[in-house]
């Protein structure tokens, strides 16, 4: 019955932790993504873009941002902070996508809780074993 | 408390008179000073290179310190039957594990505390600035780290150390991936693979070595709210672990 | 009711082996208690349980039925764990520590607040007193089980659980340990130890469990074990000469009497004959095959 009981509290808490979604690319609203400003790349996808982009030769991007530095093989490199559509990849991480942080704290509430229900229940069937 | 902070000092005693932890830090620190020999390459620029490379090096070195430090602590206990005598008598299981997670963290800690230092030293002795997110970044790294810690002790519950090793390294890569990149090993059922991926742990969240090598500011707020996700997913994986340990049998 | 220092009741320990199919029962529904103050020899050949029972009294197994209590509480409980010391067998400690180490990180987990002075003292009584400072590493079997037992007296426990431990160790060392054992009952401490030396049994145990393919085969005070129910020795004097003594079965203990009467011997005395422990042993276990 108590062992019933911590599998149905265990599979609710899990479902709801399982609605977080971490995909920045699958969750992100459209002004992060910059879509607005650069809707003629498709830049939530910067391996797609990898392959597209024609190494050897330089890109140019000089209508978004100065192509700060270009040295040894042909690459372009963006500044500090430029979104551009090689550098979605960059900016599609936890740190910069503010809209997920509730989300981290509430699976870590969640967590602290599941964490809590193991121990009561385990030293519970240890103590009673 | 008390206990447990004794078993913890007896646990830091007795990893620092090993040999594999001095073997991991001095790997590190070689690492590290190696990133720093390496000219630019004409990639970038040379601090942001040394900076990226070098916090990814203590990433790993995190991971491996974690498997080097815990993943031979228990079932060397229960072999040489050392675990026998504290458990029966002075600790209960739950003092023993955090008396040993805390040892093994206080390590890693002064470990990864060295890797900055040392880090800090190769970017000044190439003449740049160290930037001011560089210990906060390291501090992510480390409850990383100590998030590993406990996974490793949750698999050395369960299972041999050859096994815990490669368990814990498909843990850290798997835990890298993006739920579509996740999805992608296994295409035919996205349904479970979504599932599972949102189970494990997201530890992308740690990941700021690419902002700070750019020079780019990141919110205290992120740094807190990282902190307390990576010790939740902690103290998760450390009570899974004393429910398994709860339940062996000390043959 | 009162609560026995340690209770066993219907104790069960079954092991799974490959992968569950099949299994092993290693302790097969016991049952003893010990009283205060009170010494419990523990004997069993090699592999008959006595390690898997005594793992089941510290909780360090999970009994698959029946139950150890100490004090009518469960064995893992922080209560019973202050007024218990293990001694276990075979021990193996962190070898890098010195035993002054040990003991100092021990009374701090136990929470006793020692003084070093007072280590140093438990240390000598076991023998270790020029060796306090010295790492484990070099100690042989017999300094890591003076380690050991010191470790255990620390707390001053009103339940000592040992597990052979005078194994491997030389004569002196074994009737050190033995005194040790004897004065830890007179301080009013109730002793648990298994053994399969005999001997030992026989001189310090009030009572006895004996063990034999994981079932109690025969318990009970050592004097009662000891005793023959159908061997009598008389013991008759013949006019002014030295007494002597006659062993006679049980059926023809009165005859025999009446017949010494007859011839005008005088009877000193009727007694029980003994047999040593080793030939109860022997006859309960079936000449000790685990």
């Amino acid at each position: 019955m108590k062992l019933t009981a911590v599998i149905l509290i265990t599979a609710v808490l899990l479902s709801l932790a399982c609605k977080a979604d971490y995909d920045i690319k699958e969750v992100a609203p459209p002004e992060h993504l910059g879509l607005e400003h650069h809707h003629e790349h498709d830049e939530t996808d910067h391996e797609h873009e990898a392959e597209t982009v024609e190494l050897g030769s330089v890109h140019d991007e000089s209508h978004e941002h100065d192509v700060s530095e270009i040295s040894g093989s042909n690459r372009h490199v963006h500044d500090a902070g430029e979104r551009s559509h090689c550098t979605g990849w960059f900016f599609n991480q936890p740190w910069a996508a503010s809209f997920i942080w509730g989300k981290m704290v509430r699976d870590a509430v969640i967590l602290l809780v599941l964490s809590a229900v193991i121990l009561f229940v385990s030293g519970y069937r240890r103590k009673h074993q | 408390m008390k206990p447990v902070m004794t078993f913890a000092l007896m646990t830091l005693r007795n990893l620092l008179r090993r040999r594999t932890i001095w073997g991991i830090i001095i790997v590190i620190l070689i690492a590290l000073f190696g990133i720093g020999q390496i000219p630019s390459y004409g990639v970038s620029i040379e601090g942001r290179f040394i900076l990226d490379f070098g916090l990814f090096g203590l990433e790993i070195g995190a991971l491996l310190l974690a498997i080097g430090l815990a993943s031979n602590i228990y079932p060397r206990d229960r072999e040489q039957k050392t675990v026998m005598p504290i458990i029966a008598v002075p600790l209960s299981r739950g003092q023993y594990l955090m008396g040993r997670f805390v040892g093994a963290s206080i390590v890693e800690a002064a470990a990864m505390l060295m890797g900055c230092i040392g880090l800090m030293i190769i970017l000044l002795m190439n003449g740049h600035a160290i930037p001011v997110d560089m210990l906060p970044a390291t501090g992510l790294l480390l409850v990383e780290g100590w998030f590993l810690l406990a996974v490793v002790f949750f698999f050395s519950f369960w299972t041999s150390p050859p096994l815990n090793a490669p368990l814990t390294v498909l843990l850290f890569i798997v835990s890298q991936m993006s739920v579509s990149g996740f999805i992608k090993l296994f295409p035919q059922a996205p349904g479970l693979m979504r599932t599972l991926r949102l189970l494990l742990p997201h530890m992308d969240v740690f990941h700021i070595k690419d902002p700070i090598a750019h020079g780019m500011d990141i919110p205290g707020l992120y740094f807190l709210l990282a902190i307390f996700y990576g010790l939740a997913y902690m103290a998760f994986m450390l009570s899974v672990a004393l429910a398994v340990f709860r339940s062996r049998d000390l043959k | 009711m009162e609560d026995y220092p340690l209770q066993v009741q219907e104790l069960e320990k079954t092991f799974r082996k490959k992968l569950g199919l099949s299994s092993f029962k290693a302790v097969d529904s016991i049952s003893f208690q010990l009283s205060t103050g009170e010494v419990l020899g523990f004997i069993g050949p090699n592999g008959a349980g006595k390690t898997t029972t005594i793992k089941c009294i510290l909780g360090l197994l999970k009994p698959s039925n029946g139950k150890a209590s100490l004090w009518g509480l469960h064995p893992a409980s922080l209560e019973v764990r202050k007024r218990i010391g293990y001694v276990p067998e075979n021990p193996d400690y962190d070898d890098s520590f010195t035993p002054l180490e040990f003991m100092s990180m021990f009374s701090s987990m136990r929470r006793l607040d020692m003084s070093q002075e007072r280590m140093l003292a438990i240390l000598d009584r076991v023998g270790l007193s020029k060796w306090e400072n010295v790492r484990i590493r070099s100690f042989s079997k017999g300094m890591k089980q003076r380690v050991s037992l010191a470790l255990a007296l620390q707390s001053e426990p009103e339940l000592l659980i040992m597990d052979e431990p005078t194994v491997g160790l030389d004569p002196v060392a074994r009737k050190e340990f033995r005194d040790i054992i004897l004065a830890e009952r007179q301080r009013g401490a109730s002793v648990f130890f298994s053994s399969h030396l005999l001997s030992e049994v026989e001189t310090m145990c009030d009572r006895a469990v004996i063990l034999s393919k994981g079932k109690k085969v025969v318990e009970g005070r050592l004097e009662d074990l000891m005793r023959t129910e159908d061997h009598y020795s008389v013991t008759y004097r013949v006019s002014d000469d030295e007494p002597e003594e006659l062993e006679v079965e049980a059926a023809v203990l009165q005859k025999t009497i009446d017949d010494l009467r007859g011839k005008g011997y005088s009877i000193i005395g009727v007694n029980p004959l003994y047999r040593s422990l080793e030939e109860v042993f022997l006859s309960v276990t079936s000449g000790g095959a685990g």
